[in-house]
């Protein structure tokens, strides 16, 4: 009968009207049996039961005390003391509503993309993802399919391993061609997911590496919704990538996009589906080794386990094919939420720091909070005294007054779980369109609104308990009675609120001199020579090897190309590239310099690219040594390379690297040019070696670079144009501004510079207006104090520096504390710099320097105030 | 605070009582709020005229400390009414508010007869 104990309390109500009912009922039937009339009976069964509803009431007494009323009164109570003070309440609330929704903001992002790296995938946390040699930023695909199938047979501590590699292919067949991500995948990909369709079926384990005369393809859930209008019998049906038939078999579930984080995959057919592959499938280097790999782990087993299995594994290998196997070749596991494949190794680099910043916001918020709340409950000391004097109990009183503060924060949380819906989805915006089809943003589910109660509970605590525990502590008698002697609340109080705004300061301090780092690396990155002139440079890329046209046409167009573009008015050089630099792309592949012994574990990876003749010399690439690339350096001509600066130091120091041999994909190339360094990803990042291949020996993208005359934007038209005119169903994507494409580096500069600079300025406008609060506070109360001292002979200016000096010394430690603080956050961020060190003097002492500025300004006014007053005025008023 | 100590030993004897009195009536077989009245009544000779206001409170409070059970159901004149049962615990504590009260009845006995010569009247 106890089932429900408070939330009964209707349904026992109920009842024990009716045994009352019951009662009265077999009071009149007898009555009425011993000859009554009835209404007599009526009357007489009522006298003798007595009060029914007096009886309902002692009766409910029984059931114990019932706490969901007591809650509800309580309640009622709090709201009605906030009401009592609007100003108070609505301040209050949207600052805790800003801080939270500030932490609720990063974290949905990081529940957006970290903690949910496959988004559809089940248990993500056994995933991990490997990798080959060097642990690095941003690797290229670790793996050829025979490692994988090694790895994958005779490992111990794996429940599945999956093997994938993407591109963008074309969807032709329709009126335009449609440029989709496609990636081919092991059979057991969506199994070891455990990703099941929702029409059709995914690839059968003989599947894997079959080629099909018609090959199988499944669609992603938006690509079947929003090309094939969610037809529900389209498996089956026929359709045409690059020009080829295929046939649908199956739908993925809606919100998977693949094994990548971050990265929106349309499309998945199996490894080989045309039977072209052949030696890819089948040998172990060079070009063979273009699998990233994720595993699932057995229940139970370790990612040490797992690595020391793996490790053994690759082992094995490399001493069976050691040609195949030069440089570094120990595995590294990563779970997914920092899996340097996709996106979430810059997430994991960023998030955090952002999270750790909103955290001190909150804080900071929090001790602002408190301050206010500490303040009206000193004022209020004199009803929460005679409230004690009634009866009601420390305990009683605390609880009434934390309530206050959980209904602060409860309101405050509910506006910002309404903010972060919207705010969560901003997250995209910091992603300019790239070449890359990234899927970026918060998510706004269960995790993120229990974030929120977490936040709000901690704020409600932070800003209701601790205040409230500080107050309930003044003895009733002693403040009936005193009232005016110690009218700031006692000593005791007074130095908490001086310890509230001493946190305050040490809080915003720390906040302001990252923002002051993150913005002064920003400035640096935007004035920073890459090693390229980027200005007046158009990019275009030309779909050609993806949209299905045959090696030969994609030489005759690409020439068409280069002749039709060179001919625009206002084109000064056109040449082409396969890769775009600082775009979070680049290529690596295995080299092996003739004569080089490389150290044990050392990495062969280069970053490659194929570039044609003048590439160098529209971006201002110098060339050192030798000459650039010619449009004699075909497919006829011998094998040619121009390598870097870091490459040539590295292979052959000391020596002319001009006419040295280097074996990539099984073939030697020849030096014939040194380049000066240039940034391939990041300003701030540490130099790899860079070999430039010829284009029209080696190159597989088509992406043209056009130097322009004025403005490369106004020239887009045009290039598509010309394009297009060669042959009307050529894609072309991406074309914009090689300075826009170049931005994408700085993505994480900007996300970064621009959560601090906000975060910066709400902790400076907290705790600014915190200690003037807190100084006009204390000096209004001081009112009669500052009139019998000036009564007695004090100067103005002694009230001034009187007033002054309290609120300097409450600054100066604040300062104190929060430089040591600072000094320990920005350990944290040293890492996101770019061309300034995390304790840099100049932004150090600006951020001291505007902060003790400010404060002293929000000490002065109430200083100035005081100085000014009537003395006699003053003493009159208590 | 003394008389206040008084009187609350004053509610917790009658409360005990009432209890004993209600748990007994039980005894001889479930019964209704209404049914337990006039059992008292009835038993007493008219004397025991039990409040309503004492007695719902009463039972509600027994059910709780889990010495009685109630349960829905019909009585003869087919109307339905709560229907209260002791239970084995609430047979325990009958028989030891019994013995308390056998032994308050015979001190106050002790009292009232012993030395009947020794009192003012």
């Amino acid at each position: 009968m106890k089932w429900f104990p408070s939330f009964g309390f209707q349904r026992r109500k109920r009842e024990l009207q009716e045994e009352i009912d019951a009662h009265l009922h077999m009071a009149i039937a007898d009555l009425v049996a011993r000859g009554e009339t009835p209404e007599r009976a009526r009357q007489a069964a009522a006298r003798e039961f007595g009060n029914v509803p007096l009886v309902q009431d002692v009766t409910s007494d029984m059931w114990g005390q019932n706490s969901l009323e007591q809650f509800g009164r309580d309640i009622r109570y709090a709201l009605r003391q906030l009401r009592k003070s609007p100003g108070f309440t609505i301040t209050a609330t949207t600052m805790l509503a800003v801080a939270i929704c500030a932490n609720s903001t990063v974290f949905s992002w990081i529940d957006g993309t970290m903690l949910r790296p496959i988004p559809g995938a089940r248990e993500t946390g056994d995933l991990v993802s490997l990798q080959r040699g060097e642990r690095n930023f941003s690797p290229v695909p670790p793996f050829s399919y025979l490692d994988y199938r090694d790895l994958r047979e005779q490992n111990h501590t794996f429940a599945g391993m999956l093997a994938y590699h993407h591109d963008w292919i074309t969807l032709t067949g329709g009126a335009q061609p449609e440029r989709v991500f496609i990636a081919n995948v092991t059979a057991n990909y969506f199994d070891v997911l455990g990703i099941k369709p929702v029409l059709g079926r995914f690839f059968l384990a003989e599947e894997e590496t079959r080629p099909d005369a018609v090959p199988n393809v499944i669609l992603s859930y938006s690509l079947w919704k929003t090309r094939y209008a969610a037809d529900p019998a389209i498996v089956g049906k026929s359709i045409e990538i690059a020009r080829h038939p295929v046939t649908i078999i199956g739908v993925a579930p809606e919100g998977f996009v693949g094994a990548m984080p971050g990265l929106r995959d349309d499309l998945w057919v199996t490894l080989d589906p045309l039977g072209t592959d052949a030696w890819r499938m089948t040998h172990r280097s060079g070009g063979a080794v273009w699998l990233n790999v994720i595993g699932r782990l057995r229940p139970g087993v370790s990612h040490g386990q797992a690595a020391q299995d793996l490790d053994t594994l690759m082992h094995h290998i490399v001493t069976a094919y050691p040609d195949d196997h030069l440089g570094d070749n120990r595995i590294t596991l990563d779970p997914m939420w920092r899996s340097p494949f996709g996106a979430n190794g810059f997430m994991a680099a960023t998030l955090p720091v952002l999270l750790a910043f909103a955290g001190v916001v909150l804080l900071l918020t929090c001790a602002n909070v408190a301050t206010l709340t500490l303040v009206r409950f000193v004022s209020r000391r004199r009803e929460l005294a005679i409230r004690q004097s009634l009866g009601a109990n420390q305990i009683q009183l605390i609880r009434q007054m934390v309530l206050e503060g959980v209904v602060l924060s409860v309101a405050s949380g509910a506006l910002a779980l309404a903010l972060t819906t919207w705010t969560s989805k901003t997250f995209a915006w910091f992603f300019r369109a790239g070449s890359n089809p990234t899927t970026l943003n918060g998510s706004m589910d269960h995790n993120v609104v229990i974030g929120i109660a977490v936040f709000s509970l901690l704020a409600g605590i932070l800003c209701g308990a601790l205040p409230a525990w500080r107050s309930s502590h003044a003895p009733a008698v002693e403040v009936l009675k005193a009232e005016s002697a110690s009218i700031s609340g006692g000593s005791r109080n007074r130095k908490l609120l001086s310890g509230l705004v001493v946190a305050q300061i040490a809080l915003s301090l720390p906040l302001l001199l990252c923002s002051g780092l993150f913005l002064r690396t920003l400035r640096n990155l935007a004035n920073a020579n890459p090693g390229f002139d980027q200005d007046h440079i158009l990019t275009a890329t030309v779909g050609l090897n993806i949209a299905g046209y045959s090696h030969d046409e994609v030489q005759v167009i690409r020439r068409k190309i280069l002749d039709r573009l060179s001919a625009l008015p206002g084109v000064k050089v056109v040449s082409f590239t396969d890769w775009v630099p600082m775009t979070l792309t680049h290529k690596g592949e295995d080299a092996y310099p003739e004569g080089y012994v490389p150290h044990p574990h050392e990495s062969l990876q280069v970053y490659h690219a194929e570039v044609s003749a003048q590439y160098f010399e529209s971006l201002h690439i110098p060339i050192l040594e030798g000459r650039e690339f010619t449009p004699d350096d075909d497919e006829r001509a011998p094998r040619v390379l121009i390598v870097d600066k870091t490459a040539a130091k590295r292979y052959w120091p000391g020596q002319d690297p001009l006419g040295k041999k280097l074996r990539i994909w099984g073939r030697f190339f020849t030096v014939v040019g040194v380049a000066k360094n240039s940034t391939h990803m990041l300003m701030n990042e540490s130099p790899e070696p860079m070999v430039y291949m010829s284009f029209f020996q080696e190159g597989y993208e088509t992406i043209v670079q056009v130097k322009t005359e004025g403005n490369p934007a106004d020239f887009a038209p045009a290039v598509e144009n010309a394009i297009h005119e060669i042959d009307a169903r050529l894609p072309v994507f991406d074309v914009r501004p090689m300075r826009e494409s170049t931005q994408l580096a700085s993505s994480f500069a900007v996300i970064q510079s621009t959560l601090a600079g906000m975060f910066a300025a709400v902790g400076l406008v907290l705790a600014v207006t915190g200690i003037y609060g807190v100084v006009a506070y204390r000096t209004q109360m001081r009112t009669h104090e500052i009139g019998v001292r000036m009564a007695l002979g004090a100067s103005r200016v002694d009230v001034l520096r009187l007033v002054l000096l309290q609120g300097l010394w409450i600054t100066g430690v604040g300062l104190a504390l929060g430089l040591a603080f600072a000094m320990g956050l920005t350990r944290l961020i040293a890492r996101l710099l770019y061309g300034i060190g995390a304790n840099d003097p100049v932004t150090v002492s600006s951020v001291v320097m505007l902060l003790a500025t400010m404060s002293l300004l929000a000490c002065y006014f109430p200083a100035h105030r005081a100085m000014r007053r009537n003395p006699v005025t003053a003493i009159r008023e208590l | 605070m003394a008389e206040r100590e008084q009187y609350k030993n004053r509610v917790e004897l009658l409360q005990g009582t009432l209890d004993m009195l209600i748990l007994q009536t039980l005894q001889w077989g479930p019964q209704h709020g209404y049914g337990i009245v006039q059992a008292l009544r009835l038993r007493s000779g008219d004397v025991l005229q039990v409040e309503t206001g004492s007695l719902y409170p009463a039972l509600h409070r027994l059910e709780r400390q889990g010495w009685v059970q109630s349960d829905w159901k019909q009585t003869e004149s087919k109307q339905r009414a709560r229907y209260y049962r002791i239970t084995p615990r609430g047979k325990k504590q009958l028989a030891s508010d019994l013995g308390r009260w056998e032994r308050i009845v015979e001190a106050i006995g002790s009292v009232m007869y012993v030395k009947p010569e020794e009192s003012e009247s």
